[in-house]
């Protein structure tokens, strides 16, 4: 790390007691600084690790850190003996009034250069994870890269530094003050993916001609991080994911963006491409009465069943075949009289149909159903 | 191009920070080729470059600038195009101070020439597509015209780009023209990422009009003499029209060019009236086609754009000017819809003849708790035009609680659309008047359950 910012300073304990903190005699020589370890494991914080050598004096020695410049939680830094371990004794730490600095008071049973590691919390350092996808031509694979950036507005230079991540190889760069770093962080390829197509009753138009723009029907990839799909050696961190297509004529397009959080192992990560307009949606209620009415003695309606039917027909314009995800909902207590398709039930209101559309197809799916025992 | 600049800087800076103001330049490579893909539903165009570079063995610093653009700087890649295996990125450094350069380091095994692919998204630059149609004297129907206009506002002339426009809707999650002015390519830790406002300098730069013109000329003498073709294909969820060649579209202008050859296209004039889409007594006259073979079309999709609609009136080709809309996406086979406005030259009158309740129940303290209401309504049409026209009249009813309607008179063809919607469809002779009856009998209160 260049000394730029930060200042280590060892010093007699005497020299401390006998003058105020605000004009303390700083003595000795600056250690030198052995190699620094920035971890970027945690998505808020980053945390340096530094490692250096204290020349120290037989009795009380005080380590002085002080740090100008730069932002560094001062709860969070430590000091930890590597070699002397069972010799050195770390007897306080203070933090002198009006100075971002903090003394650390070390026993030493005789003089000794001792290996110490310092690390804190560095504001305004950390890490982005961006993802690039290149689907086939006929989206059924993926070649995925996951790019490292860091980006460091510490107010802190740092030379030739080992980055560590949570997963995956140590990188050594080095990164400035005010520098944004791009790097490559794995790539995988041949990854099967899934694309779907879904829409949901409850929040698209039933009847697109009504609308003045396109209905979209929103497009999905879905990768597995498992291993048996390709992936699977670690969570995917968050971030976002562009994807493009070969064209087949040696170029790419780019399909669309989207953010993911992090994708546990097991788990899918499911990316929003952008919305079809080849594929259109239609609903209609065909019917819609009250039946198995039940009144009180003053003849008012006290409870009734309703019988209702839901037409959806789905049109596929385009030469290719999909798969579409159709949810509906049906609040309340309910009966399927007839259904024309299966569906997986989600929850207690949730119907989920899962719909391979051939080129050019048209398909409709009718939900004749009872919603019970409503009241007026 | 004007403003990206390229620079191969010599290896031995890559073993100390580099300093800003000492460049080693070695080489400022040409470019070899360029292709634009322009989006139209989002200021977007993904640009990629073919370069040759001449590297060194080990490690090679390339610097790329383009102040002044509006390139994405978060989207930039770089990749060999010839021995991938033998030229590795390392990394790629925004570094600090300087705005709009990136550093790539790469480490090559091999010395000499190595042909590079650059990509990266950029703002400024649109497509969009407009029609042109003429209807036939008769209305029967229309001649089509598409057209696609590509505009370059980016800061950049981009010549001899091969150009390629797609038609579909993308997903983004940010803004290509903010990305482009951030002063830290991928924002600052913890903070929000401060746009500065859209740079003056376009404006400024603008080329004189002279040299511009001259651009033009220089233009039209390349172009070749017959319109260029536009090749179509799908992929994935978008359309991707290439346009044939190469365009030069210096920046600040235009260019406007066939998208299909005309098509003379059979249409339906509708004219509708639906008082819940439409508002009371408004009739709305509408053309209507569809994306297919029998109408002439139906090779692909028809991006949406603003369709103007023109009538010949007579043999020397004199206009008049119908209406225009923008119409939306069209995909192949489905019909399209061209809304040409309010009209007064079909009337419709919907008129409640009657209305009369019966069939009363009560309950045991002799309250009313049922009954039925029975509506009877008259509905004259009147087409005051010189040409036959159909007429599509949508009724609502009040709820689905009701017994089968059945329309009396020439109501044409009759259909219950869905639960409570009725639809009827006439077909009218120029300056006839039809009028048909129905009667809707709604069942209120108890009388819902007693049918």
């Amino acid at each position: 790390m260049n000394p730029r910012h930060l200042f280590i300073i060892v010093s007699l304990l005497a020299a401390m007691a006998a003058t105020p903190a605000s004009a303390r005699i700083k003595l000795t020589a600056l250690p030198d600084r052995a190699a620094a370890i920035i971890r970027l494991d945690n998505p808020t914080f980053t945390l340096v690790e530094e490692e250096r050598v204290l020349t120290l004096q037989q009795g009380v020695n005080q380590v002085d850190f002080s740090w100008k410049g730069v932002s560094i939680n001062d709860d969070s830094i430590r000091l930890t003996p590597l070699n002397e371990k069972d010799q050195l004794v770390l007897l306080n730490v203070s933090y002198p009034p009006n100075e971002a600095a903090l003394v650390w008071q070390v026993s030493a049973p005789q003089a000794c250069n001792a290996r110490v590691r310092i690390s804190y919390l560095l504001m305004n350092i950390d890490r982005l994870v961006t993802y690039k996808g290149v689907a086939a031509q006929d989206e059924s694979k993926l070649n995925l890269q996951s790019h490292l950036v860091l980006r460091n507005f510490s107010g802190e230079d740092f030379a030739l530094s080992k980055i560590l991540l949570n997963y995956g190889e140590a990188f050594e760069k080095a990164v400035r003050d005010g520098e944004t770093k791009q790097l490559l962080f794995f790539q995988k390829n041949g990854l099967p993916i899934q694309k779907t197509f879904k829409w949901d009753a409850r929040s698209k138009p039933w009847d697109p001609e009504l609308v003045q723009d396109n209905v979209g029907i929103p497009l999905y990839y879905t990768l597995h991080n498992s291993k048996e799909k390709g992936l699977g050696e670690n969570a995917l961190w968050g971030g976002k994911v562009r994807v493009f297509q070969q064209d087949g004529h040696g170029s790419t397009i780019f399909l669309g963006e989207d953010a993911i959080g992090l994708v546990p192992v097991g788990d899918k990560m499911e990316l929003y491409m952008g919305d079809s307009r080849d594929i259109v949606v239609k609903q209609k209620k065909t019917m819609d009465r009250m039946v198995n009415v039940r009144r009180n003695t003053d003849q008012n309606v006290v409870l009734y069943d309703n019988e209702e039917q839901i037409e959806t027909t789905i049109e596929n314009f385009k030469d290719k075949p999909g798969t579409i995800v159709l949810t509906q909902s049906i609040p309340g207590e309910w009966e399927m009289l007839k259904c024309s398709g299966a569906y997986d039930l989600k929850d207690h209101e949730t119907l989920e149909f899962s719909i391979d559309l051939k080129p050019k197809d048209r398909v409709t799916v009718v939900m004749h159903y009872t919603r019970k025992n409503l009241r007026p | 191009m004007r403003r990206i600049l390229w620079f191969l800087l010599a290896a031995p800076f890559l073993l100390a920070f580099p300093a800003c103001g000492g460049i080693d330049l070695v080489t400022l490579p040409e470019r070899d080729s360029v292709q634009l893909t322009i989006y139209n539903s989002a200021d977007l165009t993904l640009a990629r470059e073919v370069r040759k570079l001449t590297l060194q063995k080990g490690l090679n610093k390339l610097s790329f600038g383009w102040a002044n653009t509006l390139i994405d700087p978060t989207s930039l890649s770089l990749r060999a195009v010839e021995h991938p295996d033998q030229v590795e990125l390392l990394d790629v450094s925004y570094p600090p101070g300087v705005n709009s350069e990136a550093v790539w380091t790469v480490r090559s095994e091999i010395e000499g020439e190595v042909l590079v692919e650059i990509l990266f998204f950029t703002s400024g630059i649109n497509w969009r597509a407009f029609y042109q149609a003429t209807l036939a004297p008769d209305e029967k129907d229309m001649l089509l015209e598409g057209f696609v206009r590509v505009t370059n506002g980016s800061g950049e002339d981009y010549d001899n780009a091969q150009t390629r426009l797609i038609v579909g809707r993308i997903h983004l999650l940010d803004q290509i023209a903010e990305l482009a002015q951030r002063s830290e390519p991928f924002g600052r830790p913890g903070m929000a990422v401060p746009v500065p406002p859209a740079p003056a300098v376009f404006a400024e730069r603008r080329m004189a009009k002279a040299q511009m013109m001259d651009m033009a000329c220089e233009m039209v003498a390349g172009a070749a003499v017959a319109p260029k073709e536009i090749i179509k294909e799908g992929l994935s969820e978008y359309f991707l029209y290439t346009i044939e060649g190469t365009e030069s579209i210096p920046n600040g202008w235009s260019k406007r060019l066939p998208s299909f050859k005309p098509v003379r296209v059979p249409v339906v004039n509708l004219y509708k009236y639906d008082d819940r889409r439409f508002g009371d007594g408004v009739v709305r006259r509408l053309l209507y086609f569809k994306n297919d073979k029998d109408h002439h079309l139906g090779k692909t999709p028809l991006p949406d754009g603003q369709v103007e609609v023109f009538r010949a009136l007579d043999a020397e080709q004199h206009l008049s000017f119908e209406g225009s809309q923008y119409v939306k996406y069209i995909p192949v086979e489905q019909e399209a819809e061209v809304d040409l406005g309010s009209t007064e030259q079909v009337k419709v009158e919907p008129k409640l003849m009657k209305m009369a309740t019966d069939r009363y129940t009560f309950n045991a303290d002799k309250n009313v708790t049922g009954w039925d209401e029975r509506e009877d309504w008259a509905i004259e049409v009147k087409n005051f035009r010189d040409l036959p026209v159909r007429v599509e009249i949508t009724r609502h009813m009040k709820h689905p609680h009701a017994d089968p309607v059945k329309p009396a008179g020439d109501c044409g063809q009759f259909e219950k659309k869905d639960a409570q919607t009725l639809r009827f469809t006439l077909d009218l002779q120029p300056h006839e008047t039809k009028t048909f009856k129905y009667t809707i009998t709604y069942h209120e209160g108890k009388r819902r359950d007693q049918r």
